[in-house]
């Protein structure tokens, strides 16, 4: 009797949480000896020294996508009715960013030294530009998501003026969606363009990669809104749904994902009409090598072509698991992505002798504390998600009304 | 209950605390970037393969005189195939190009290039992103996975070490031995001619297979050597017009 009795009292939301901790706190764990200890204890090496930690700060930065993307059609481009959607867009990407920064604060060797980022300019550097983006992004999206934080009960009780301060930020929301739009196309881009302006490694020295970084990012970031709505309103009764204005955002998605495939096509086949030293190995590796599941299945057939077709066809789109199902694969297909670019560049290397140009081979698995610090700070991700859809009723389609009546007169005012 | 005028000044509050921001990030990059200017030197290294022997003195003395961990090497010697019967051996110090991948990619401006040509790393700017490691082509750059502690092996046998040692958590790089040659100028010394000025590789080759000196001298070992021999550089198709040259071991150097 009082097992079952035990098992009712606890709630299965309390179960995912406490899973969650668990996670972060052996994540926590891990990263705690990352610092002590130093980057030794990482399977990284001066060959391959950008891994698993960069992976995961790219498909963050990626899947927030949606934040500016649903800012820009709802407050630039006035489609109003997406309005609750770019709400849920707007906290995954507070959350997407300060996933990124967490985890760089692992990745670089002296993580006592990130404010020398922000104070030491070298304007010439990619990663210069796209610090200073991701910072004062972040800072758009505090302000953006300042009237969800305000509405927290607890805060408007206790300090009804700082909740009426932070929920009247929402006015600057045109201003904060510009400057959003401004900034993340500048930094989307630009994650390709690191890669790209390498002349070292042949399969990333070229412009296609921050077409590719933007295009990617389109399509992924919405997907996880979408599936984090769906998700949401489907498990809690916290959360609740317009599900004709989540169709809309699928069916973009899918016509996105049409765009992405026609261009990442044409960027493979592009690379295959000559031999390039180092470009040419590393296609190979892609195609027929270590990496070829991983596309042809992860990117390509599970990650682009499939959802595709899930989310454009009506039929398959209205059987109610699979788009949960094709937006899960986007997400996945999108990280592959970012995690095949990276490696790509990296497991073939040049020679630089002079008598031949030839390729040579690394190797890199991420060790043990990498999988569990990122995995920890995944787990961070979807803790402070799933708290925000509990608690900050950040999927809640119903508030539209009196949101967009309480825009107008910025409107107005914007003219 | 919305007053257009109150948020519009906190926009303009918003505007201008962010321009403010903006400003005193200006001022602190104008006091700190201050390594413009010309320089009378263009140092540069020249490489004899012809010479080469292989046998890595070279770089022990680096590490001892830099005090490199064992782990690392600023100067590795490859082994680069045959001429005729005879091995051929390729010594690869930091090329300390004129168009260098690190010094455009590095975010804080830790790896910059002096006016004399010389492509320095600034060890207490350096937050470790690893960045310019991936942009060097030559793999020239080595990160510091480990905290180097506990003796140096090379040291005393090879030398002294005259350059602190970097903290774990950096990435470090040949720097031609800069310290012994702006300490060299000072004293009046000939970098390249007096042993106290060259960097300790060329001090260190038994054989003499390497030159230092000031390209803008027409009188230095290395523009004489330049001048009366064929010359390479590595990777010269990536435009990084490297510091460093090598004489061929071609099969009449070898006769």
């Amino acid at each position: 009797m009082m097992a079952i009795r035990a098992r009712i009292l606890v709630k299965p939301f309390t179960l995912w949480i406490g899973f969650l901790g668990l996670v972060m706190a052996i994540g926590a764990i891990a990263g705690l000896i990352v610092f002590v200890k130093g980057l030794g204890v990482t399977n990284l090496t001066d060959l391959v020294p950008w891994g698993l930690w960069i992976t995961i700060d790219l498909s963050a930065i990626a899947m927030s996508a949606g934040a500016f993307l649903l800012c820009a059609a709802v407050y630039l481009l006035g489609l109003k009715r997406f309005q609750p959607v770019a709400r849920t867009a707007t906290f995954i990407g507070l959350i997407g960013y300060s996933m990124a920064v967490l985890t760089l604060l692992l990745d670089i060797g002296r993580p006592d030294r990130f404010w020398h980022a922000l104070v030491y300019w070298n304007t010439h550097s990619l990663l210069w530009e796209v610090t200073m983006c991701v910072t004062l992004y972040l800072t758009v999206l505090l302000l953006e998501t300042a009237p969800i934080f305000g509405k927290l009960p607890w805060l408007q009780q206790r300090f009804p003026g700082v909740s009426r301060r932070m929920i009247g930020v929402h006015h600057l929301a045109p201003y904060l969606a510009l400057i959003g739009l401004f900034l993340s196309m500048l930094h989307q881009s630009s994650l390709g363009a690191t890669y790209g302006v390498l002349k070292a490694r042949p399969i990333w020295y070229r412009p296609d990669l921050s077409v590719l970084f933007m295009y990617s990012a389109i399509v992924g970031g919405p997907a996880l809104t979408v599936l984090v709505s769906k998700l949401a309103a489907r498990l809690t009764s916290r959360a609740n749904v317009n599900d004709d204005v989540l169709e809309r955002v699928m069916i973009f998605i899918g016509w996105a994902l049409v765009g992405y495939i026609y261009f990442r096509f044409w960027d493979s086949l592009s690379m295959t009409y000559t031999y390039e030293p180092g470009r040419t190995e590393s296609l190979r590796m892609l195609t027929k090598g270590v990496l070829s599941f991983n596309f042809w299945v992860g990117e390509i057939l599970l990650g682009a072509v499939i959802p595709a077709i899930i989310l454009l066809v009506p039929r398959l789109r209205r059987i109610t698991i699979l788009p949960f199902i094709a937006l899960a694969l986007v997400v996945g297909g999108v990280v592959a992505y970012r995690w095949d670019v990276n490696m790509a560049g990296q497991l073939v290397l040049l020679t630089y002798l002079p008598q031949e140009i030839e390729a040579i081979y690394t190797h890199y698995v991420p060790s043990l504390i990498e999988f569990l610090s990122g995995a920890g700070i995944v787990a961070y991700g979807v803790l402070a998600v799933s708290l925000g859809v509990y608690h900050l009723g950040i999927v809640d389609h119903r508030q539209v009304e009196e949101e967009v009546e309480a825009t107008l007169p910025v409107a107005a005012a914007a003219d | 209950m919305d007053k257009p005028n109150m948020k519009r000044r906190d926009f303009l509050k918003v505007a201008a605390l962010g321009s403010a921001l903006v400003g005193g990030l200006r001022l602190v990059r104008l006091t700190s970037a201050s390594e413009t200017g010309s320089s009378p030197h263009k140092w540069a290294m020249v490489i004899d393969q012809s010479k080469c022997i292989g046998c890595g003195y070279c770089t022990l003395a680096c590490r001892a005189h830099n005090d490199v961990s064992p782990d690392i090497s600023w100067n590795r010697v490859l082994e680069a195939g045959n001429v005729g019967d005879k091995k051929v051996f390729l010594p690869r110090p930091c090329m300390h190009c004129e168009h260098a991948p690190c010094v455009e990619v590095c975010m804080v401006g830790a790896s910059y290039r002096r006016p004399d040509g010389i492509v320095m790393m600034d060890y207490d700017k350096c937050i470790g992103c690893r960045y310019c490691e991936i942009a060097c082509p030559y793999g020239g750059r080595a990160f510091n996975w480990e905290a180097f502690s506990g003796p140096n092996p090379a040291v005393p046998e090879w030398g002294q070490p005259e350059v602190e040692r970097r903290p774990r958590g950096v990435v470090e790089k040949c720097s031609f031995c800069y310290h012994r040659i702006d300490r060299g100028l000072e004293l009046g010394l000939v970098p390249g001619v007096d042993e106290a000025a060259t960097p300790a590789c060329v001090v260190a080759c038994p054989v003499q297979a390497r030159l230092f000196g000031d390209l803008n001298d027409p009188d230095s070992a290395v523009s004489q050597a330049l001048a009366s021999h064929a010359y390479f550089q590595l990777r010269e198709d990536l435009g990084t017009s490297p510091r460093v040259f090598y004489l061929p071991a071609g099969e009449e150097a070898t006769t």
